[in-house]
């Protein structure tokens, strides 16, 4: 056998290639019956759902009860300035025949907005929630370098925290800013629309705690829920849409202003 | 085949199992189970405990827990807002009684997160100037509020 230097490192590339792909085609016959078997034996079936979320931003007053909830029902660390959903505050102000856009968003809204524009000089305010939009086309799973990151059959983009290993790649892919470092796991940490209550058939801290109804979780597979009756009736925006994210939390009564 | 050549396919095939060998350790057994995730990270995620327990457990399962103040709050108009939403997150409580949760805020501040006046609220929404009412007490002097004034 008369093999030229480059002729034998195609062929052992090829070898190493085969095998690879060999062993990851047995592996996922091997678990794939084993996969869809346990779903079937387990109460909550995630391929009866997908979650969905919708903030009427005209409902919202700002109280901030939701972040309040949202770190307490989670384990968020309280006096970092991270949070898992949080709300920002638009004013449109005039400043003499110009008009500019001030946003904030102080301790994330847990401990109210002060006002400290003369209420003169406002056009027009309001408070836009925001929370995790749960993409359908997700960049931070794409970025995540070792499947920490993943999406559902439901729909929830979760953080496996036992196998991050805190690179903040996610953090940066997500053009909501919706991610943050946990500083006390040392992992990426987001949003799980309380995926530990949800499963259980109870509602996200932060909608529950919502007290004038601005925040709505449901389910978009059961006609009747009432997100989908809302998605129905009203003229319905998402976040950055033209990005293909494709989010699953929408909104009602969206300004244009709001990025 | 020449000595030298089988010597390297000989140290590739090895190079080849080691490699299988090593990751069969290194990555979980539940990986790829649903996806290029740890299946068993859905279950554990899934498995953290409760902090809020929600209204509905707070008259009890037979109604006999907080009756007369569930009675009083489910009429009001402040039947909205989640008992938690001011008395903090009390599932340790449903499940044991012997653990109290933080006593609620009654503060004017914490009413004003909610009720003082400001630009960026709804105006239909009810809201007072910390100004001019009140003279600096406590909100739960005058209003009831698990059955506020007016309506």
């Amino acid at each position: 056998m008369d093999l030229s230097r480059r002729e034998f490192t195609k062929f052992g590339c090829r070898i190493i290639i085969g095998a690879a792909a060999g062993a990851t085609i047995v592996e996922s016959i091997a678990t794939l019956g084993v996969a869809q078997e346990e779903s079937s034996n387990k109460e909550y079936d995630w391929n009866e759902h997908l979650w969905g979320y919708v903030v009427d931003t005209r409902k919202c007053i700002g109280c901030g009860r939701c972040a309040n909830a949202c770190k307490l029902e989670n384990e968020v660390p309280f006096d970092e300035p991270v949070y898992r959903t949080w709300i920002e505050r638009y004013r449109i102000v005039r400043e003499g025949t110009e008009e500019s856009v001030k946003i904030d968003s102080p301790d994330g809204g847990i401990k109210g907005f002060a006002e400290d524009i003369p209420a003169e000089e406002i056009k027009k305010a309001f408070y836009v929630p925001k929370i995790c939009n749960h993409c359908d086309n997700p960049p931070c799973v794409q970025v995540c370098p070792v499947g920490a990151t993943y999406k559902t059959e439901d729909g929830v983009i979760l953080v496996d925290y036992n196998y991050c290993i805190g690179c903040r790649y996610c953090i940066q892919g997500c053009p909501y800013g919706a991610r943050y470092f946990n500083n006390e796991k040392r992992t990426a940490d987001k949003c799980t629309w309380c995926y530990h209550r949800i499963t259980k058939g109870l509602l996200p801290a932060c909608v529950q705690a919502c007290p004038v109804g601005a925040r709505k979780f449901g389910d978009l597979k059961d006609p009747e829920s009432e997100i989908n009756k809302i998605l129905d009736k009203e003229r319905i925006n998402v976040l950055k849409a033209d990005l293909g994210t494709k989010p699953k939390v929408y909104y009602v009564g969206l300004d244009r202003e709001v990025r | 085949m020449q000595p030298h050549l089988k010597r390297a396919f000989i140290i590739l095939v090895l190079v080849i199992i080691g490699f299988l060998f090593v990751r069969s350790f290194i990555v979980p057994e539940s990986f790829g189970q649903y996806g290029w995730y740890r299946g068993d990270s859905v279950a554990e995620l899934r498995d953290i405990p409760v902090g809020y327990a929600g209204s509905a457990s707070c008259s009890g399962i037979n109604n006999e827990c907080h009756k007369t103040t569930y009675s009083i709050w489910v009429d009001s108009r402040h039947k909205t807002v989640n008992c938690e939403t001011c008395h903090g997150p009390s599932e340790k409580h449903v499940i044991d009684t012997r653990v109290m949760p933080e006593p609620a805020n009654d503060t004017r501040e914490f009413c004003g997160l909610c009720h003082f006046k400001r630009a960026a609220r709804p105006a239909d929404f009810p809201q007072i100037d910390p100004e001019t009412h009140g003279e600096n007490l406590k909100c739960a002097y005058c209003h009831n509020p698990h059955k506020p004034w007016f309506l």
